[in-house]
Protein backbone atom coordinates (compact mmCIF):
# COMPACT_ATOMS: atom_id res chain seq x y z
CA UNK A 1 0.00 0.00 0.00
CA UNK A 2 1.09 3.27 -0.79
CA UNK A 3 1.71 6.49 1.85
CA UNK A 4 -1.28 8.06 -0.18
CA UNK A 5 -3.21 5.27 -0.56
CA UNK A 6 -3.12 4.90 3.29
CA UNK A 7 -3.43 8.80 3.28
CA UNK A 8 -6.99 8.94 1.60
CA UNK A 9 -8.52 5.30 3.09
CA UNK A 10 -11.37 7.50 2.91
CA UNK A 11 -10.39 8.54 -0.50
CA UNK A 12 -9.39 12.31 -0.34
CA UNK A 13 -9.73 14.52 -2.99
CA UNK A 14 -6.85 15.66 -4.48
CA UNK A 15 -7.44 19.59 -4.49
CA UNK A 16 -5.50 22.33 -5.92
CA UNK A 17 -5.44 25.52 -3.70
CA UNK A 18 -5.58 29.27 -5.32
CA UNK A 19 -4.41 32.11 -2.88
CA UNK A 20 -4.73 35.53 -4.75
CA UNK A 21 -3.66 39.16 -3.67
CA UNK A 22 -2.39 38.10 0.18
CA UNK A 23 -1.53 40.64 2.21
CA UNK A 24 -0.56 40.92 5.70
CA UNK A 25 1.17 43.65 7.70
CA UNK A 26 1.86 43.81 11.28
CA UNK A 27 1.80 47.66 12.04
CA UNK A 28 3.88 49.82 9.83
CA UNK A 29 5.76 46.44 8.49
CA UNK A 30 4.79 44.63 5.80
CA UNK A 31 5.64 41.10 5.29
CA UNK A 32 3.36 40.05 2.35
CA UNK A 33 2.92 42.43 -0.58
CA UNK A 34 0.29 41.35 -2.82
CA UNK A 35 1.09 37.25 -3.00
CA UNK A 36 -0.86 35.24 -5.44
CA UNK A 37 0.09 31.59 -5.89
CA UNK A 38 -1.86 29.02 -8.06
CA UNK A 39 -1.32 25.46 -7.26
CA UNK A 40 -2.55 22.34 -9.42
CA UNK A 41 -3.92 19.27 -7.78
CA UNK A 42 -1.10 17.01 -7.12
CA UNK A 43 1.96 19.12 -7.90
CA UNK A 44 4.77 20.06 -5.21
CA UNK A 45 5.44 23.52 -5.13
CA UNK A 46 8.53 24.49 -3.06
CA UNK A 47 9.07 27.69 -2.05
CA UNK A 48 12.24 29.14 -1.29
CA UNK A 49 14.44 32.62 -0.86
CA UNK A 50 16.18 34.66 1.45
CA UNK A 51 15.29 34.43 5.54
CA UNK A 52 12.34 37.19 6.22
CA UNK A 53 11.67 36.69 2.95
CA UNK A 54 7.70 35.86 3.90
CA UNK A 55 8.10 32.57 2.95
CA UNK A 56 6.69 31.12 6.24
CA UNK A 57 4.42 33.54 7.25
CA UNK A 58 2.94 32.93 3.58
CA UNK A 59 2.72 29.47 4.19
CA UNK A 60 1.09 29.57 7.69
CA UNK A 61 -1.63 32.41 5.77
CA UNK A 62 -2.67 28.86 3.80
CA UNK A 63 -4.31 27.59 6.48
CA UNK A 64 -5.09 31.12 8.83
CA UNK A 65 -2.29 30.30 11.32
CA UNK A 66 -1.50 33.58 10.28
CA UNK A 67 -4.37 36.26 9.39
CA UNK A 68 -3.90 37.98 6.17
CA UNK A 69 -5.20 41.40 6.20
CA UNK A 70 -6.79 40.76 2.23
CA UNK A 71 -6.54 38.48 -0.34
CA UNK A 72 -8.16 35.40 -1.22
CA UNK A 73 -8.22 31.68 -0.50
CA UNK A 74 -9.54 29.18 -2.98
CA UNK A 75 -9.49 25.21 -2.12
CA UNK A 76 -12.57 23.18 -3.79
CA UNK A 77 -15.81 25.07 -3.49
CA UNK A 78 -14.89 27.18 -0.80
CA UNK A 79 -13.70 30.74 -1.01
CA UNK A 80 -12.35 32.67 2.01
CA UNK A 81 -11.53 36.10 2.20
CA UNK A 82 -9.50 36.27 5.83
CA UNK A 83 -9.93 40.50 5.79
CA UNK A 84 -13.68 39.57 6.36
CA UNK A 85 -15.12 37.93 9.27
CA UNK A 86 -14.07 33.67 8.15
CA UNK A 87 -16.70 31.87 10.10
CA UNK A 88 -16.16 29.01 12.06
CA UNK A 89 -17.24 26.02 9.58
CA UNK A 90 -15.53 27.64 6.69
CA UNK A 91 -12.65 27.93 9.02
CA UNK A 92 -12.88 23.65 10.52
CA UNK A 93 -13.24 23.13 6.49
CA UNK A 94 -10.26 24.89 5.59
CA UNK A 95 -7.93 22.85 8.53
CA UNK A 96 -9.38 19.64 7.90
CA UNK A 97 -8.27 19.89 3.64
CA UNK A 98 -4.89 21.55 4.65
CA UNK A 99 -2.08 18.99 6.97
CA UNK A 100 0.88 21.19 8.19
CA UNK A 101 4.00 19.96 9.84
CA UNK A 102 5.74 22.17 11.13
CA UNK A 103 9.81 22.97 12.02
CA UNK A 104 9.75 22.10 15.29
CA UNK A 105 7.39 18.97 14.66
CA UNK A 106 5.05 20.48 17.59
CA UNK A 107 4.05 17.06 19.01
CA UNK A 108 2.23 16.51 21.95
CA UNK A 109 4.76 15.74 24.31
CA UNK A 110 2.48 14.51 26.85
CA UNK A 111 0.81 11.86 24.68
CA UNK A 112 2.34 8.54 22.96
CA UNK A 113 3.19 8.53 19.23
CA UNK A 114 0.14 6.46 19.18
CA UNK A 115 -1.90 9.39 20.96
CA UNK A 116 -0.38 11.94 18.68
CA UNK A 117 -1.85 11.13 15.86
CA UNK A 118 -5.47 8.53 16.92
CA UNK A 119 -6.01 11.79 19.23
CA UNK A 120 -7.24 14.35 16.35
CA UNK A 121 -8.95 12.07 14.52
CA UNK A 122 -11.02 10.78 17.09
CA UNK A 123 -12.03 14.31 18.08
CA UNK A 124 -12.05 16.06 14.49
CA UNK A 125 -13.42 12.99 12.15
CA UNK A 126 -15.29 11.60 15.08
CA UNK A 127 -13.91 8.08 14.78
CA UNK A 128 -13.32 5.12 17.12
CA UNK A 129 -10.69 4.73 19.03
CA UNK A 130 -10.05 1.45 17.68
CA UNK A 131 -10.62 3.27 13.86
CA UNK A 132 -8.00 5.81 14.50
CA UNK A 133 -5.93 3.39 16.20
CA UNK A 134 -5.73 0.99 13.34
CA UNK A 135 -5.15 4.26 11.20
CA UNK A 136 -2.67 5.22 13.37
CA UNK A 137 -0.64 2.27 12.98
CA UNK A 138 -0.83 1.63 9.65
CA UNK A 139 0.84 5.22 8.90
CA UNK A 140 3.55 4.68 11.55
CA UNK A 141 4.23 1.48 9.92
CA UNK A 142 4.50 3.08 6.75
CA UNK A 143 6.82 5.90 7.93
CA UNK A 144 9.36 3.42 9.59
CA UNK A 145 8.44 3.80 13.42
CA UNK A 146 5.88 1.13 14.26
CA UNK A 147 7.65 -0.11 17.17
CA UNK A 148 7.57 3.64 18.36
CA UNK A 149 4.17 3.75 18.72
CA UNK A 150 4.22 3.72 22.74
CA UNK A 151 6.83 6.09 23.13
CA UNK A 152 6.42 9.80 23.99
CA UNK A 153 7.92 12.17 21.52
CA UNK A 154 10.49 13.18 24.14
CA UNK A 155 11.70 9.40 23.48
CA UNK A 156 12.14 9.88 19.53
CA UNK A 157 14.65 11.56 17.70
CA UNK A 158 13.99 15.24 16.06
CA UNK A 159 13.60 12.88 12.54
CA UNK A 160 11.78 10.24 14.13
CA UNK A 161 9.44 13.17 15.54
CA UNK A 162 9.04 14.90 12.32
CA UNK A 163 7.87 11.27 10.63
CA UNK A 164 5.41 11.03 13.46
CA UNK A 165 4.21 14.47 12.81
CA UNK A 166 3.50 13.88 9.17
CA UNK A 167 1.48 10.95 10.42
CA UNK A 168 -0.27 13.03 12.84
CA UNK A 169 -1.27 15.60 9.77
CA UNK A 170 -1.94 12.29 7.01
CA UNK A 171 -4.12 10.43 9.67
CA UNK A 172 -6.90 13.74 8.94
CA UNK A 173 -6.77 12.93 5.34
CA UNK A 174 -5.67 16.14 4.16
CA UNK A 175 -5.42 16.97 0.51
CA UNK A 176 -3.33 19.39 0.66
CA UNK A 177 0.01 19.37 2.83
CA UNK A 178 2.24 22.45 3.93
CA UNK A 179 5.69 21.89 5.17
CA UNK A 180 7.17 24.52 6.94
CA UNK A 181 10.87 23.66 6.70
CA UNK A 182 10.20 20.34 7.95
CA UNK A 183 14.38 19.44 8.14
CA UNK A 184 15.43 22.73 9.45
CA UNK A 185 15.60 21.48 13.20
CA UNK A 186 17.39 18.17 11.94
CA UNK A 187 21.10 17.23 11.60
CA UNK A 188 21.46 16.68 7.85
CA UNK A 189 21.61 13.08 7.97
CA UNK A 190 18.90 12.62 9.90
CA UNK A 191 16.43 14.98 7.80
CA UNK A 192 17.09 12.79 4.79
CA UNK A 193 14.63 10.04 6.79
CA UNK A 194 12.17 13.15 6.61
CA UNK A 195 12.80 13.83 3.07
CA UNK A 196 12.42 10.30 1.98
CA UNK A 197 9.08 10.26 3.70
CA UNK A 198 8.22 13.50 1.43
CA UNK A 199 9.77 12.15 -1.99
CA UNK A 200 7.19 9.23 -1.09
CA UNK A 201 4.17 11.58 -0.60
CA UNK A 202 5.06 13.81 -3.58
CA UNK A 203 5.56 10.50 -6.06
CA UNK A 204 1.79 9.14 -5.05
CA UNK A 205 0.47 12.68 -5.78
CA UNK A 206 -0.50 14.76 -2.75
CA UNK A 207 -1.01 18.33 -3.44
CA UNK A 208 2.24 19.69 -1.62
CA UNK A 209 3.82 22.51 -0.89
CA UNK A 210 7.11 23.14 1.21
CA UNK A 211 8.97 25.97 2.32
CA UNK A 212 12.58 24.39 2.48
CA UNK A 213 16.05 25.18 1.95
CA UNK A 214 16.96 22.11 0.65
CA UNK A 215 17.89 22.54 -2.68
CA UNK A 216 17.92 19.30 -4.36
CA UNK A 217 14.71 18.19 -2.51
CA UNK A 218 13.41 21.24 -4.68
CA UNK A 219 15.12 20.47 -7.71
CA UNK A 220 14.76 16.64 -7.97
CA UNK A 221 10.63 16.52 -6.38
CA UNK A 222 9.10 19.78 -6.95
CA UNK A 223 6.62 20.76 -10.23
CA UNK A 224 6.95 24.27 -9.21
CA UNK A 225 9.91 26.72 -7.58
CA UNK A 226 8.27 29.65 -6.36
CA UNK A 227 10.55 32.49 -5.05
CA UNK A 228 10.19 34.84 -2.50
CA UNK A 229 12.44 37.53 -1.35
CA UNK A 230 11.22 41.02 0.10
CA UNK A 231 7.56 40.06 1.15
CA UNK A 232 6.89 38.66 -2.74
CA UNK A 233 7.41 36.39 -5.18
CA UNK A 234 10.24 37.39 -7.97
CA UNK A 235 10.22 34.18 -9.83
CA UNK A 236 8.65 30.96 -10.30
CA UNK A 237 8.44 28.24 -12.92
CA UNK A 238 9.87 25.05 -13.51
CA UNK A 239 12.81 24.82 -11.13
CA UNK A 240 15.67 23.07 -13.26
CA UNK A 241 15.07 26.25 -15.80
CA UNK A 242 15.18 28.77 -12.87
CA UNK A 243 18.17 26.83 -11.14
CA UNK A 244 20.20 26.80 -14.08
CA UNK A 245 19.24 30.08 -15.35
CA UNK A 246 17.56 32.23 -13.41
CA UNK A 247 15.75 35.47 -14.43
CA UNK A 248 16.24 37.57 -11.26
CA UNK A 249 19.47 38.96 -10.39
CA UNK A 250 17.79 38.73 -6.70
CA UNK A 251 17.12 35.16 -7.59
CA UNK A 252 20.98 34.30 -8.68
CA UNK A 253 22.42 35.84 -6.11
CA UNK A 254 20.88 33.72 -3.77
CA UNK A 255 21.09 31.19 -5.89
CA UNK A 256 24.45 31.36 -5.83
CA UNK A 257 24.29 31.62 -1.88
CA UNK A 258 23.08 28.45 -1.33
CA UNK A 259 24.20 26.43 -4.37
CA UNK A 260 28.07 27.50 -4.44
CA UNK A 261 29.23 27.49 -0.59
CA UNK B 1 14.95 11.86 78.99
CA UNK B 2 12.42 13.60 80.78
CA UNK B 3 11.11 15.79 77.59
CA UNK B 4 10.73 12.33 76.05
CA UNK B 5 8.65 10.86 78.80
CA UNK B 6 6.80 14.30 79.15
CA UNK B 7 6.24 14.40 75.23
CA UNK B 8 4.87 10.52 75.13
CA UNK B 9 2.27 11.77 77.91
CA UNK B 10 1.37 14.40 75.75
CA UNK B 11 1.31 12.93 72.43
CA UNK B 12 -2.08 11.58 72.22
CA UNK B 13 -3.96 15.08 72.61
CA UNK B 14 -1.34 16.30 70.17
CA UNK B 15 -2.08 13.56 67.27
CA UNK B 16 -5.71 14.26 67.86
CA UNK B 17 -5.04 17.96 67.35
CA UNK B 18 -2.48 17.22 64.25
CA UNK B 19 -5.68 14.93 62.64
CA UNK B 20 -7.97 18.54 63.08
CA UNK B 21 -4.76 20.10 61.32
CA UNK B 22 -4.43 18.01 58.62
CA UNK B 23 -8.45 17.60 57.86
CA UNK B 24 -8.39 21.84 57.45
CA UNK B 25 -5.49 21.77 55.04
CA UNK B 26 -6.70 18.39 53.18
CA UNK B 27 -10.15 20.34 52.96
CA UNK B 28 -8.35 23.59 51.82
CA UNK B 29 -6.43 21.76 49.25
CA UNK B 30 -8.97 19.85 47.70
CA UNK B 31 -11.58 22.52 47.34
CA UNK B 32 -9.30 25.56 46.98
CA UNK B 33 -7.39 23.93 43.93
CA UNK B 34 -10.39 23.44 41.45
CA UNK B 35 -11.32 26.82 42.10
CA UNK B 36 -8.07 27.91 41.54
CA UNK B 37 -8.21 26.45 38.22
CA UNK B 38 -11.30 27.95 37.41
CA UNK B 39 -9.89 31.14 38.87
CA UNK B 40 -6.94 31.02 36.44
CA UNK B 41 -9.45 30.73 33.99
CA UNK B 42 -11.65 33.08 34.36
CA UNK B 43 -8.85 35.35 35.31
CA UNK B 44 -7.64 35.44 31.10
CA UNK B 45 -11.14 35.26 29.82
CA UNK B 46 -12.15 38.15 27.43
CA UNK B 47 -15.26 39.16 29.48
CA UNK B 48 -14.58 42.23 31.22
CA UNK B 49 -16.60 41.30 34.29
CA UNK B 50 -15.75 37.98 34.49
CA UNK B 51 -12.23 38.88 34.45
CA UNK B 52 -12.89 41.34 36.92
CA UNK B 53 -14.24 39.46 39.25
CA UNK B 54 -11.71 36.66 39.27
CA UNK B 55 -9.19 39.09 39.49
CA UNK B 56 -10.42 40.78 43.05
CA UNK B 57 -11.26 37.53 43.99
CA UNK B 58 -7.00 36.30 43.62
CA UNK B 59 -6.00 39.65 44.49
CA UNK B 60 -7.95 39.87 47.66
CA UNK B 61 -6.91 36.09 48.47
CA UNK B 62 -3.31 36.56 47.91
CA UNK B 63 -3.04 40.06 49.40
CA UNK B 64 -4.70 40.19 52.84
CA UNK B 65 -3.09 37.99 55.44
CA UNK B 66 -5.12 34.59 55.89
CA UNK B 67 -5.91 35.74 59.31
CA UNK B 68 -8.12 38.83 58.55
CA UNK B 69 -9.86 36.77 56.48
CA UNK B 70 -10.37 34.42 58.90
CA UNK B 71 -11.51 36.97 61.10
CA UNK B 72 -13.84 38.02 58.48
CA UNK B 73 -15.48 34.86 58.07
CA UNK B 74 -15.89 33.74 61.89
CA UNK B 75 -16.99 37.09 63.86
CA UNK B 76 -17.85 39.36 60.74
CA UNK B 77 -20.25 37.33 58.51
CA UNK B 78 -22.34 36.75 61.67
CA UNK B 79 -23.47 40.56 61.33
CA UNK B 80 -25.40 39.38 57.81
CA UNK B 81 -26.77 36.36 60.18
CA UNK B 82 -24.34 34.22 58.20
CA UNK B 83 -22.82 31.93 61.32
CA UNK B 84 -20.26 29.70 60.89
CA UNK B 85 -18.95 27.07 63.03
CA UNK B 86 -15.00 27.74 64.05
CA UNK B 87 -14.00 24.71 61.98
CA UNK B 88 -15.86 25.49 59.00
CA UNK B 89 -14.98 29.32 58.85
CA UNK B 90 -11.36 28.53 59.35
CA UNK B 91 -11.75 26.00 56.18
CA UNK B 92 -13.62 28.77 54.16
CA UNK B 93 -10.95 31.37 54.53
CA UNK B 94 -7.99 28.87 54.08
CA UNK B 95 -10.14 27.13 50.89
CA UNK B 96 -10.18 31.16 49.62
CA UNK B 97 -6.21 31.46 50.21
CA UNK B 98 -5.11 28.48 48.74
CA UNK B 99 -7.58 29.04 45.55
CA UNK B 100 -5.99 32.29 44.96
CA UNK B 101 -2.33 31.17 45.39
CA UNK B 102 -3.06 28.25 43.34
CA UNK B 103 -4.41 29.72 40.61
CA UNK B 104 -1.73 32.48 40.10
CA UNK B 105 0.68 29.17 40.07
CA UNK B 106 -1.62 27.43 37.36
CA UNK B 107 -2.36 30.36 35.60
CA UNK B 108 1.55 30.86 35.01
CA UNK B 109 1.67 26.81 33.79
CA UNK B 110 -0.51 27.40 31.46
CA UNK B 111 1.12 30.06 30.00
CA UNK B 112 3.90 28.52 29.73
CA UNK B 113 2.10 25.95 27.49
CA UNK B 114 4.67 26.63 23.79
CA UNK B 115 3.28 28.68 21.07
CA UNK B 116 3.90 25.64 19.36
CA UNK B 117 1.80 23.75 20.90
CA UNK B 118 -1.91 25.73 20.02
CA UNK B 119 -0.29 26.16 16.32
CA UNK B 120 -0.68 22.70 15.77
CA UNK B 121 -3.98 21.92 17.86
CA UNK B 122 -5.47 25.21 15.52
CA UNK B 123 -4.08 23.41 12.27
CA UNK B 124 -5.12 20.07 12.90
CA UNK B 125 -8.51 22.01 13.44
CA UNK B 126 -8.78 20.49 16.94
CA UNK B 127 -11.93 22.53 18.85
CA UNK B 128 -10.77 25.23 20.82
CA UNK B 129 -12.31 23.07 24.03
CA UNK B 130 -10.10 19.84 23.30
CA UNK B 131 -7.17 22.47 22.66
CA UNK B 132 -7.29 23.74 26.02
CA UNK B 133 -8.98 20.50 28.06
CA UNK B 134 -5.88 18.10 26.15
CA UNK B 135 -3.50 19.84 24.87
CA UNK B 136 -3.04 22.96 27.24
CA UNK B 137 -4.23 22.18 30.68
CA UNK B 138 -2.22 18.87 31.20
CA UNK B 139 1.10 20.33 30.21
CA UNK B 140 0.19 23.40 31.74
CA UNK B 141 -0.54 21.63 35.03
CA UNK B 142 2.28 19.66 34.80
CA UNK B 143 4.76 22.68 34.69
CA UNK B 144 2.65 24.41 38.39
CA UNK B 145 2.97 20.99 40.15
CA UNK B 146 5.80 21.56 41.85
CA UNK B 147 4.62 25.10 42.88
CA UNK B 148 1.48 23.76 44.25
CA UNK B 149 2.35 21.23 46.00
CA UNK B 150 4.76 24.26 47.66
CA UNK B 151 1.59 25.85 48.29
CA UNK B 152 0.51 23.01 49.64
CA UNK B 153 2.64 22.64 52.35
CA UNK B 154 2.26 26.43 53.05
CA UNK B 155 -2.12 25.78 53.40
CA UNK B 156 -0.82 23.33 56.48
CA UNK B 157 1.41 25.64 57.90
CA UNK B 158 -1.13 28.01 58.00
CA UNK B 159 -3.86 26.01 59.61
CA UNK B 160 -2.31 26.92 62.47
CA UNK B 161 -4.24 30.43 61.98
CA UNK B 162 -7.06 28.22 63.13
CA UNK B 163 -6.02 28.71 66.54
CA UNK B 164 -7.20 32.18 66.69
CA UNK B 165 -10.87 31.63 66.92
CA UNK B 166 -10.67 28.35 68.83
CA UNK B 167 -10.35 25.48 66.31
CA UNK B 168 -9.07 22.25 68.42
CA UNK B 169 -6.26 21.89 65.88
CA UNK B 170 -2.63 21.21 66.61
CA UNK B 171 -1.94 24.73 68.09
CA UNK B 172 -4.78 25.33 70.16
CA UNK B 173 -4.10 21.70 71.47
CA UNK B 174 -0.28 22.36 72.74
CA UNK B 175 -1.71 25.66 74.26
CA UNK B 176 -4.61 23.81 76.02
CA UNK B 177 -1.85 21.36 77.10
CA UNK B 178 0.96 24.17 78.26
CA UNK B 179 -1.48 25.95 80.23
CA UNK B 180 -2.31 23.11 82.49
CA UNK B 181 2.00 22.98 83.73
CA UNK B 182 3.26 25.95 82.01
CA UNK B 183 5.65 23.52 80.15
CA UNK B 184 5.30 25.95 77.60
CA UNK B 185 9.16 25.33 75.97
CA UNK B 186 8.66 21.49 76.00
CA UNK B 187 5.25 21.54 74.32
CA UNK B 188 5.40 23.47 71.47
CA UNK B 189 8.56 22.48 70.86
CA UNK B 190 7.15 19.57 70.48
CA UNK B 191 4.60 21.39 68.14
CA UNK B 192 7.23 22.48 65.90
CA UNK B 193 8.57 18.95 65.51
CA UNK B 194 4.66 18.03 64.29
CA UNK B 195 4.89 20.53 61.81
CA UNK B 196 8.26 19.53 60.71
CA UNK B 197 7.53 16.03 60.61
CA UNK B 198 4.76 16.34 58.04
CA UNK B 199 6.12 19.46 56.30
CA UNK B 200 9.97 18.34 55.49
CA UNK B 201 9.39 14.62 53.59
CA UNK B 202 6.47 17.34 51.44
CA UNK B 203 9.29 19.38 50.93
CA UNK B 204 11.55 16.72 49.80
CA UNK B 205 9.15 14.65 47.28
CA UNK B 206 8.66 18.33 46.39
CA UNK B 207 12.19 18.54 45.23
CA UNK B 208 12.08 14.56 43.78
CA UNK B 209 9.03 15.93 41.64
CA UNK B 210 10.74 19.18 40.37
CA UNK B 211 13.84 17.02 39.13
CA UNK B 212 11.91 14.26 37.99
CA UNK B 213 10.08 17.11 35.38
CA UNK B 214 13.34 18.75 34.58
CA UNK B 215 14.30 15.35 33.48
CA UNK B 216 11.23 14.87 31.69
CA UNK B 217 10.92 18.55 29.80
Amino acid sequence: MTLSEIADGKLAPRLGIKLDNISKRYGDNTVLDDVSLHVEPGTVTALIGPSGAGKSTFLRCINLLERPDSGTIQVDQHTIEPGKDVNSRDLAALRRTVGMVFQSFNLFPHMSALKNISFPQQKVLGRSKDEADERSMQLLERVGLKEKAHQHPGRCSGGQQQRIAIARALALDPSIMLFDEPTSALDPEVGLEVLAVMRELAADGMTMIVVTHEMQFARDVSDTLVVMADCRIIEQGDPRAIMSDPQEARTRRFLRAVLER
Amino acid sequence: MTWLTEWAGYLPQMMSGLSVSLLIAGVSIVAGYPLGLILSVMVSAKNLAVRTLALAVVEIGRGAPALVILYLFYYGLPKFGIAFESITAACLALIWNSAAYSSEIMRAGIQSVGRGQLEASNALGLAQRHTFFRVVLPQGLRSAIPGLMGVAIQMFQGTSLAYAIAVPELMKSAYNIGSQDFNYLQIFTLAGLCYAAISMPATWITVFFEKRLARHA
